[in-house]
């Protein structure tokens, strides 16, 4: 037997989330060909199928774009520090693909070792995650070569499988995703989840291995030749997680605020001197899969990568995680 | 709610103009018990910030053994350096900090010391100068060289005369060829060359080299002729940080995320990271 919710249950609930005061966010189309993460205000427009992802991910609900740190009064020559710690909204984020559930506890590790930061803890002990398993893939998708799959329950609270007919099988892992679905399911015999898996899949120890050991090879600057170097892999990512701190100045509010950044940019890392350690694009592709593949499992234990595709899906010229792996097996191939 | 990102609010005390661009600035907390209690180690660095401009990233420059303020010396390149041009005794600057690993002072007790400084890297030597002769007894033989393009670019001049006063202590002051003036009295050629001619001789010494990678790149050839291990060769270096706490993503050189790790490292150390700094 299994707890199922129909679609229609499923809408009525997220409607009563929604006038209950909490901010529910969803994938919604919001253009023809478009379907993003959005801050649903009536559940009509949350989409539950005919998509493989949303084009965004779900860390900007737990790591807003743009997010003010304090504000100041400036005074003459004096300055008055004001604390932005205004109480934040239950959040409830449903129909998360795995892939962007499971960033969240990658992302927990970054934001958390030594100097504990607290505008990303708030907003994450403020969100619950229910998950749509995936019962649909594309030729981007590669979750199943970083340790996960359409149906993975990491970093989510509530998993939903569908089950053909509407309805979906609720399974909830948390407490916290428990409280939200009590008394709202049936049960059933029905148990057959409908599921896709991605058909691409290479080893990510042969992406580590290759980026370490090739750090100077004329590879990176050939896969980079027709990167305009726009940052889009980077902001749709689930993982990628660096950030700026900027002012936005007297006549924008007087405040300290944190923005997204990306590595894919010149500025990035120009020192003040003029020299640029990652001159050519070509290093800050590279930089970008070392990071993911080498850096942050080597500190953190963890890929930074959940196989959401969206790098090599979003990307103008199609350049991303999986352009690079499926360029680099043969290579490892080839030289044995 | 504990925020990490919040800076202590430092009022100026005194402002210094070194050379054309450069400028150093004195700070005291505004908070007594901030200023009580805090404590830094020489080699670490702070997130300054102009409010309204931003925030920058530079070396406490003044030594860990005095208490009353903290100083730090920047270049004018910038947004935000430019705003820090302009502020003047009593203003008000954010800082976060200290951040980083600091230089091993204790470590270094008993060694000859080595300073070889190229220009705006002075600042980040000057702290572990004035912590070593506050420290006399600790540390052995010490030689500055310190080199800049021109006259004109030389920081802290006057400091190098008060530490050619204390005991056992050599400085070597030089000028890129063609930026000496008629009245220049130290050496003219660059800091590695100067370095070599001094024929300084010394065993098993620590040696302190901060400035632009190509005098690094011609001191360690010399270092490596008199015997120095690149374990005993120490560095700071200076990737770009806007966090200073491991967070943002910018500063990671291999797997070292400088504002943590860094930014002292011995050449060893590099010598095992991707050329990514």
């Amino acid at each position: 037997m299994s707890e199922v919710i129909s679609q229609t249950a499923l809408r009525m609930l997220t409607g009563e989330w929604i006038g209950a005061g909490k901010q529910v966010a969803g994938p919604a189309r919001v253009k023809p060909d478009l379907v993003l993460y959005s801050a649903l205000h009536s559940a009509e427009a949350l989409l539950l199928e005919g998509f493989v992802r949303p084009s965004n991910s779900i860390k900007e609900f737990v790591f807003p774009k743009q997010e003010k740190l304090y504000g100041y009064r400036i005074q003459g020559n004096r300055v008055e520090l004001i604390e932005n710690d205004a109480p934040l909204p239950e959040q409830v984020v449903i129909a998360a693909r795995p892939c962007d559930a499971a960033a969240l506890p990658i992302l927990d590790k970054v934001f958390n070792w030594d100097f504990v930061d607290e505008f990303y803890n708030r907003r994450r002990e403020a969100t619950t995650v229910i998950t749509l398993a995936c019962n649909i893939a594309d030729e981007t998708c590669f979750c199943t070569s970083v340790g996960l799959g359409p149906v993975s329950e990491r970093g989510s609270d509530v998993m939903l499988f569908d089950l053909g007919g509407h309805n979906y099988e609720v399974f909830c892992v948390t407490e916290k995703g428990r409280a939200l679905f009590s008394g709202k399911t049936e049960k059933s015999g029905q148990t057959v989840r409908a599921t896709a898996t991605p058909e691409k899949k290479f080893n990510p120890e042969t992406i580590r291995s290759f980026v370490s050991e090739h750090f100077e090879d004329p590879f990176w600057q050939e896969h980079a030749l027709t990167c305009v170097g726009c940052g889009t892999c980077a902001f749709t990512c689930p993982t990628c997680h660096c950030f700026d701190i900027v002012d936005a100045g007297p006549a924008a509010g007087s405040a300290r605020v944190r923005t997204w950044d990306s590595c894919q940019f010149p500025i990035f890392t120009a020192h003040a001197s003029g020299h640029n350690p990652r001159p050519a694009q070509g290093s800050r592709q590279r930089q970008r899969i070392l990071h993911k593949f080498a850096i942050y499992p080597e500190k953190f234990g963890e890929i930074l990568c959940t196989g959401c595709g969206n790098c090599t899906r979003n990307c103008p010229e199609g350049i991303g995680v999986l352009s690079v792996a499926m360029e680099i097996d043969p290579i490892e191939t080839k030289h044995g | 709610m504990d925020n990490v990102y919040e800076p202590d609010l430092m009022e100026v005390i005194s402002v210094r103009q070194h050379s054309p661009d450069v400028k150093s600035v004195s700070l005291k907390f505004l908070d007594p018990e901030r200023a009580r209690t805090f404590s830094f180690k020489v080699g670490q660095f702070g997130i300054f910030s102009a409010f309204g401009y931003g925030e920058s990233t530079f070396n406490i420059c003044s030594s860990s053994n005095w208490k009353d303020h903290i100083d730090f010396c920047f270049r004018k390149v910038g947004r935000v350096t430019e705003a820090l041009w302009k502020i003047e005794e009593r203003d008000m600057v954010g800082f976060r900090g200290p951040y980083g690993n600091g230089y091993p002072m204790d470590a270094w007790k008993g060694h000859d010391l080595i300073f070889l400084g190229g220009g705006i890297a002075m600042p980040p030597i000057r702290c572990a100068v004035w912590y070593a002769l506050e420290n006399r007894a600790d540390y052995g033989e010490i030689t500055i060289v310190y080199g800049a393009r021109t006259v004109a670019d030389l920081v802290y001049v006057d400091e190098l005369d008060k530490w050619a006063q204390f005991d056992r202590v050599r400085v070597l002051r030089c000028v890129d060829p063609g930026g000496e003036t008629s009245d220049w009295k130290g050496e003219i050629g660059f800091v590695p060359h100067v370095f070599e001619r001094s024929r300084v001789k010394s065993k098993d010494p620590i040696v302190l080299v901060i400035g632009p990678p190509i005098m690094i790149k011609n001191t360690l050839p010399i270092l490596d002729k008199m015997g120095v291990s690149p374990a005993s060769v120490y560095t700071s270096i200076e990737n770009r940080m806007k966090c200073g706490i491991g967070k943002c993503g910018r500063c990671n050189v291999g797997p070292i995320y400088v504002c943590k790790e860094g930014p002292v490292l011995t050449m060893q150390q590099l010598q095992g990271l991707p050329a990514d700094y």
